[in-house]
Order: C-alpha cells, then structure tokens, then sequence
C-alpha cells in the first residue's frame, strides 16, 4: 500500500478514537453531573436551566444563545466557567457550552454538552415538568 | 477581554484554504511527490497569520477579494480572536511537526496534515473548534488567561 492510503488509515483510526474516547467523556461526565444540586430557584414551581458558557465560547453566541432564547418563559442562568470554576467542575463541565435542565427543587436532571437545540431543550423541560407534577402527586 | 465585532466569513475561508491545501498535497503528491511542498508552506502560512494577522494568507484573499466583489458575504458577529487565533496557531504548529516528518516517515506527516483538515473541516461545517476547546481547557487551570 502506498503513503497516502496508510496516512488515511492512521489518520482515521485517530479520528475514530478520538470520537469513542468524546463519547466516553460525555458519558461518564453526564453520569456523574446527573442529580447533582445547586441552589433551587427562589419561589420556582418551574424547572430551569443552568447555562455554562465564556467569552472565548463562539458556539455560545452564535448557536446556543438564539436557542435559549426560544424557550420562552424559562430562567435561565448564565454562568461563566472559567470565573465559577466550583460549580463548572460540581456539574463536571469539560466543554462549552454546556446546558443543565434543573428541577424547581435544584436538582439536575438532564445534561448537555456542546450545543442542545432548543427543541432538544424543549423536550427535556417538558420531561422535567412531567416530573415535577408525578412528584407533586406523590407527595 | 472585551468582544470585539470579527468576520465570521473570513475563519471560514480561512478553514477552506486549509481543508483545500492539505487536500491538493495529499491526493496532489500521489501523482507529483513536490506537491507535498504545500504541507510546510500551509504552516508557514498559518503561523505567520497568527502572530501577524495582515499576513494571514486566506483571510487577505476574503478580505481583499472575495468580500469586494460580493463572492462571499461577510458574517460578522461579536467575538474573541483570542481562542480563534490559537487553534490556527496549533494547527500550523502541527503541520510544522508534519513537514518535519515528511521526508523520513511520509506517512506519518501525512496522516498528521490529514487530522488537521478534518479538523478545519469540522470547524467550518459544524462550528465545533478544537482548538477553542483547548484554549477553554487552558484557561480553566489558569495556563492562559481565557
């Protein structure tokens, strides 16, 4: 085989590595952030989302900022990373941004890393709130 | 570090000379091995436009060319250079390892100049940007102020 097709072998195992080793990350930092606390919304009956984000973070500008604009209604707080590392690292954030959808309790409930669209976001708010109300009911 | 406005349209063309360079090089030098040529040069290129960005190659094709004439539209959007400036800087820093080794291990220099394209490839069509990530990562230990 010549030069350039053993380069594209390498090139694409490296490639694929490191995309299982990404899926392995997110995983086990989702595990570990799932049902972590933070402070509940003061008089919230609503979930909310905690929004990791920088200035060095373009994505945050350009694509998840416009998306959580969309949901209207929601709190949203906006945290920078790199100035409250403490609960950056509580909810193990390796990559901007990064979205938490959280209980009105403060408890996490779904995790993203990287960008969440604002229908995935959706989705997730509405799972929350269904949760909330079994909560409610159960109580 | 305040935001400053940046030309979206410029990184993008700037990811596209990458990807199309490295491209030509690699499939190029199956048929002309000079082509490989192109590997060092693209470093080159791209280390000089991160120190000096009026020598920064493609962005002065945007700039001077494409953005006059209406061939591509300008993007622009309330930015830092900062993270952008340092993945072009890792990028021409691995293609500089890449051109060390083209000589002696083709393979490797090449496989090397490969991942750097796909990278580009990935910033420029799904905006995720490693070397952002690594500047994200740097300045969270407090190794650069992010």
């Amino acid at each position: 085989m010549n030069s350039q097709l053993w380069a594209l072998a390498v090139a694409g195992t490296v490639v694929l590595a490191a995309a299982g080793l990404e899926l392995w990350q997110s995983r086990r930092a989702r595990d570990r952030a799932l049902g972590v606390t933070a402070a509940p919304a003061v008089g919230a009956i609503d979930p909310y989302i905690l929004y990791f984000t920088g200035e060095s973070c373009t994505v945050c500008r350009t694509h998840q900022e416009p998306a959580l604009a969309k949901l209207a209604g929601v709190r949203v707080d906006k945290i920078d990373a790199i100035a409250d590392r403490e609960l950056a690292d509580r909810f193990h954030v390796y990559t901007l941004p990064t979205t938490v959808v959280m209980s009105a309790e403060g408890q996490s409930l779904h995790v993203n890393y990287g960008y969440a669209p604002a229908n995935k976001l959706e989705r997730q708010l509405a799972d929350a709130r269904t949760g909330d109300l079994r909560a409610t009911a159960t109580a | 570090m305040a935001l400053t406005t940046i030309d979206h349209s410029a990184l993008k063309v700037n990811q596209t000379g990458i990807v199309a360079t490295v491209l030509v090089a690699f499939i190029g030098s199956y048929f002309v091995r000079g082509l490989l040529v192109l590997i060092p040069l693209l470093a080159v290129v791209l280390l000089l436009g991160t120190f000096a960005p009026q020598l920064a190659l493609f962005k002065q094709i945007y700039f001077k060319v494409l953005k006059p004439r209406g061939i591509v539209r300008p993007h622009p959007v309330q930015d830092r250079p900062e993270p952008h400036n340092f993945a072009q800087g890792l990028g021409g820093v691995f293609l500089a390892i890449s051109s060390v080794f083209l000589l002696p291990l083709a393979v490797v220099g090449l496989a090397i100049a490969l991942l750097v394209a796909v990278l580009a490839f990935v910033n420029l069509a799904f905006g995720y940007c490693l070397g952002c990530q690594i500047y994200y990562q740097l300045g969270k230990r407090g190794l650069i102020r992010a």
